[in-house]
């Protein structure tokens, strides 16, 4: 039950973002995506999530091709997602903010809504349940209640990250869920990409700490101007020449 | 059916010089302000009464409606925009722009009068001379040249190539050390001025309302998004197209159903070429 | 407040609401309570549009119109049976709703509201051109409802309870999950996407429910004006009930609601401001856009957090792994 990108290309009017990059996320595993800026991270992941269509190759999952597929399609086949800049909706609170994530489990539709129908208060009731135990797992026991414009920065890292789980992920893609983090939240995120992966949970981890993406990852890409240079075990692409040369330096 | 064909073409004009006003504060505000008819109800509501009732000379009084246009787009820089593209609700711009023109719709009415009067002629001329009247080809020569000027000034002057590159990227520009809200509150200031002196070229054909500036704002949209927004070409090209066919359109089905008919036209350009018949791409979302 | 407060709160208010024929002294003001009653019976559907979902709809007058027109014709010279009369305003206005909605609810802000604005346009020019039917510029006589809904009291009382189901249907709708991807759709479209939402089709439910609310308010709008024109349902109306949803707050029911009350009852209580009418208005929305965007509502909100005894506030991220293990573990994502 694998996410795989097959040789995918991107091109942006006369841009090649992207070139014949191949990626497969396992269940169960953080899979590292480093390199340097307009190296094309951020594309792929946007390619993986459905933001954008591959010009060539193809996005699978389970075999079945979801190139086409539309974002709320593959939020439903079990993709979640962080942003690097964190999406949140600041009027509401934390904790509406991560049941949010709940929204493909809401059987009921429109008008058993609008009567507040027996099955409808119960999914309620389940789903902050639910969302209630994902933030205090993530760490956010003492901001629940507040309103969401009003949270730090790291803060609403770990929010988006409970907003993920809370969509009953097969596969989280993070977007540098580790920027503007300090050492100490850094350690806490590893922490919780520890668990994530122990569930089953496939992660991809887009990331400039390379460090920190060394540490967590059972595999890493690097990309630079659009293509893969090296693919494999941390020990091997950190010591890799052509990744220091290019990303790590001397 | 002539005479169709030319009132078609003139209202045309106006709804044309509309639609440049609205791509002028496009390019620097990223915002369609809904303030844009009203600039101009403002130019011939004033041009009338400076001329009738202050007495005023034809060019002072043109003066005036430009100076008029101008402060009123420079308000609407301030008021309805610049404190609001500070934050990032997207929506808000538009309902501060609806605010303010609903305002000054308003204050027209109270202070104008609610009925239509007419505008005082400009030029010397006889009322006999049929299609050859000013009020057709004034707001005619006045878009076409608006246009040119606009033209003109991106390409050959250092404002107009600022212009150019804060609507490319605003982002870049400020980067770069360009001076964004100041040069946004000249356009603002031009686009203001332009829309003055196109509601002064046009009064005699629209007579000055005050009610003119809601239909303007939606007529002069409808002529942007079929020319396509950001497209000066577009502006004159939309504008002309949805004239003469709303006038065409009246002189054959009856003019209760004018807006119906332009309001279609839009629906069908949009379903067939969305970005319109010279724009341009969208920006992606993420 | 106290859950049982605020249930007192709420029996109370309905208690003087029922009542209210008896304490409000002259029927001036009991055709007040019932026009306000009417109008949130549409703003109350147009502030899911609006307030929730973020579309800014300024034409919903025609609608209003439409659903006017539609039951004053056929319980008019149709003869059709009142109730039937409204039933058919509110799901005419729906599928008015759904073809105004298709092709626009997918175009960026500013196009979407120019064309709700040529909708109820093009709603005037054709209930003036279409005079055999509408009477044109003249107008139509509104027949009454049959009793007991036909004096005062009773067509009070009809608005009453229609608009109270409104009110519980749409903050039903709010409070659930359809509530929260509303907000998202309007607040961060790219986030509503990514956990599943269908912008669109979400968007084109709620304005379509927005229309059904819309038709049978213009229903009971006609019987209260028992006659009705063109000139009746004027552009700036339909502004007038958009503004009452941005200055009572965005994401709220209860804000909306007591921004129609005061916006309705203000002109006609303070002589001065109906004089200047819209543009009263205008400034009241220009003034909360700059100064308090998110409604007076969240001013109310705000008063009360100033008094409300602060805890030391800590930022601290402090995971609970075990926690979020079992939270992960208890709900697998599916097998499919």
């Amino acid at each position: 039950m694998t996410f795989v990108a097959s040789n995918v290309t991107k091109t942006f009017g006369g841009l090649t973002a992207l070139s014949k990059v191949s990626l497969e996320l396992r269940p169960g595993e953080v899979h590292g995506l480093i390199g340097p800026n307009g190296s094309g991270k951020t594309t792929l992941l946007n390619l993986l999530s459905g933001y954008y269509r591959p010009d060539g190759g193809a996005i699978t999952l389970e075999g079945l091709d979801i190139s086409e597929s539309s974002v709320q399609q593959r939020a439903s086949l079990g993709v979640a997602r962080t942003f690097q800049k964190p999406r949140l909706l600041p009027t509401l609170s934390v904790l509406d903010n991560a049941m949010l994530g709940g929204w493909r489990d809401a059987k009921a539709g429109f008008f058993a809504s609008a009567f507040s129908l027996p099955s409808v208060r119960g999914d309620e009731a389940g789903l902050r349940h639910r969302a209630e135990e994902l933030l205090h797992g993530v760490g956010l026991s003492r901001v629940i209640g507040r309103r969401a414009n009003l949270l730090e920065h790291a803060e609403q890292r770990f929010l988006e990250i409970a907003r993920g789980l809370a969509q009953r992920p097969r596969f989280l893609l993070l977007d540098e869920p580790a920027g503007g983090l300090t050492p100490a939240e850094i350690g806490h995120l590893g922490a919780i990409l520890q668990v994530v992966r122990r569930t089953g949970i496939g992660v991809l981890l887009v990331e400039h700490h390379t460090d920190f993406v060394f540490r967590v990852s059972d595999r890493v890409t690097t990309l630079d101007v659009g293509s893969v240079i090296r693919q494999g075990t941390p020990e091997e692409v950190r010591n890799d020449p052509d990744v220091i040369r290019v990303y790590l330096g001397a | 059916m002539l005479v169709a064909l030319i009132t078609g073409l003139a209202t045309g004009a106006l709804y044309a010089c509309a639609a440049l006003v609205y791509n002028v504060m496009f390019s620097t505000s990223k915002v369609l302000s809904v303030t844009t008819g009203h600039i101009s109800m403002l130019g011939g509501v004033f041009g009338a009464w400076f001329i009738s009732a202050l007495g005023w000379p034809v060019p002072v009084a043109l003066i005036g409606s430009l100076v008029i246009g101008a402060a009123f787009g420079l308000l609407t820089d301030f008021i309805a925009i610049r404190r609001v593209l500070a934050r990032s609700d997207e929506h808000l711009w538009l309902l501060s722009t609806l605010a303010l023109a609903t305002m000054v719709q308003q204050a027209a009415g109270l202070w104008w009068g609610t009925e239509p009067k007419p505008f005082p002629r400009i030029i010397p001329q006889d009322f006999s001379v049929g299609l050859a009247d000013q009020k057709y080809w004034l707001p005619v020569v006045v878009a076409i040249l608006m246009a040119v000027a606009l033209e003109m000034f991106y390409r050959r002057t250092l404002y107009g190539k600022l212009f150019v590159a804060m609507s490319e990227d605003a982002f870049a520009a400020r980067a770069r050390g360009i001076p964004t809200e100041r040069i946004r509150a000249l356009s603002y200031v031009i686009a203001g001025a332009m829309g003055g002196l196109a509601g002064f070229a046009a009064g005699q054909l629209t007579f000055a309302y005050f009610a003119l500036g809601l239909t303007l704002t939606l007529n002069g949209f409808i002529a942007l998004a079929v020319g396509g927004l950001g497209s000066n070409l577009g502006a004159l090209v939309g504008g002309a197209a949805l004239g003469i066919l709303s006038s065409v359109a009246t002189f054959y089905v009856g003019g209760e159903y004018h807006q119906t008919i332009s309001v279609g036209l839009l629906m069908l350009v949009l379903l067939l070429k969305p970005a319109g018949l010279f724009g341009a791409q969208t920006v992606r979302p993420v | 407040m106290t859950p049982a407060s605020r249930k007192i709160a709420l029996a109370l208010t309905v208690l003087a609401l029922v009542t209210l024929p008896w304490w409000s002294g002259d029927l001036y003001k009991l055709h007040l309570a019932a026009l306000i009653g009417a109008y949130w019976v549409l703003i109350g559907g147009l502030n899911l549009v609006v307030g929730y979902s973020g579309q800014l709809s300024i034409g919903h007058v025609g609608l209003l119109a439409i659903g006017a027109y539609c039951f004053t014709i056929l319980a008019g010279p149709h003869g059709v049976h009142p109730a039937l009369a409204i039933a058919a305003a509110g799901g005419l206005c729906g599928l008015c709703g759904l073809l105004l909605g298709l092709p626009s609810l997918r175009l960026p802000g500013f196009y979407f509201a120019m064309a709700t604005l040529a909708f109820a346009l093009i709603v005037t020019e054709i209930t003036l051109a279409q005079g055999d039917l509408t009477g044109g510029g003249i107008g139509l006589a509104v027949p009454s409802l049959p009793a007991p809904f036909d004096t005062p009291q009773g067509s009070y009382w009809l608005i009453l309870a229609i608009a109270a189901l409104v009110t519980w249907l749409t903050w039903n709708i709010a409070r659930y999950t359809w509530g929260r991807g509303l907000i998202a759709i309007r607040d961060s479209v790219v986030t509503a996407q990514a956990v599943g939402v269908p912008v669109f089709r979400a968007k084109l439910t709620v304005f379509v429910a927005s229309g059904v609310t819309a038709g049978v308010a213009g229903a009971l709008f006609a019987v209260l004006q028992s006659y009705i024109t063109p000139d009746t349902f004027i552009f700036e109306l339909g502004l007038f009930f958009f503004v009452c949803i941005i200055i009572g707050g965005r994401g709220h029911i209860l804000g909306p609601l007591l921004g129609t009350v005061v916006l309705t009852a203000l002109p006609e209580l303070v002589a001065p401001l109906a004089k200047l009418g819209t543009f009263f208005y205008g400034l009241l929305l220009l003034v909360v856009v700059l100064l308090v965007p998110e409604g007076i509502g969240r001013v109310f909100e705000v008063i009360v957090e100033h008094f409300r005894p602060r805890k030391p506030e800590s930022h601290v991220v402090s995971p609970d792994l075990d926690r979020l293990a079992r939270a992960i573990a208890s709900s697998p994502s599916d097998p499919r």
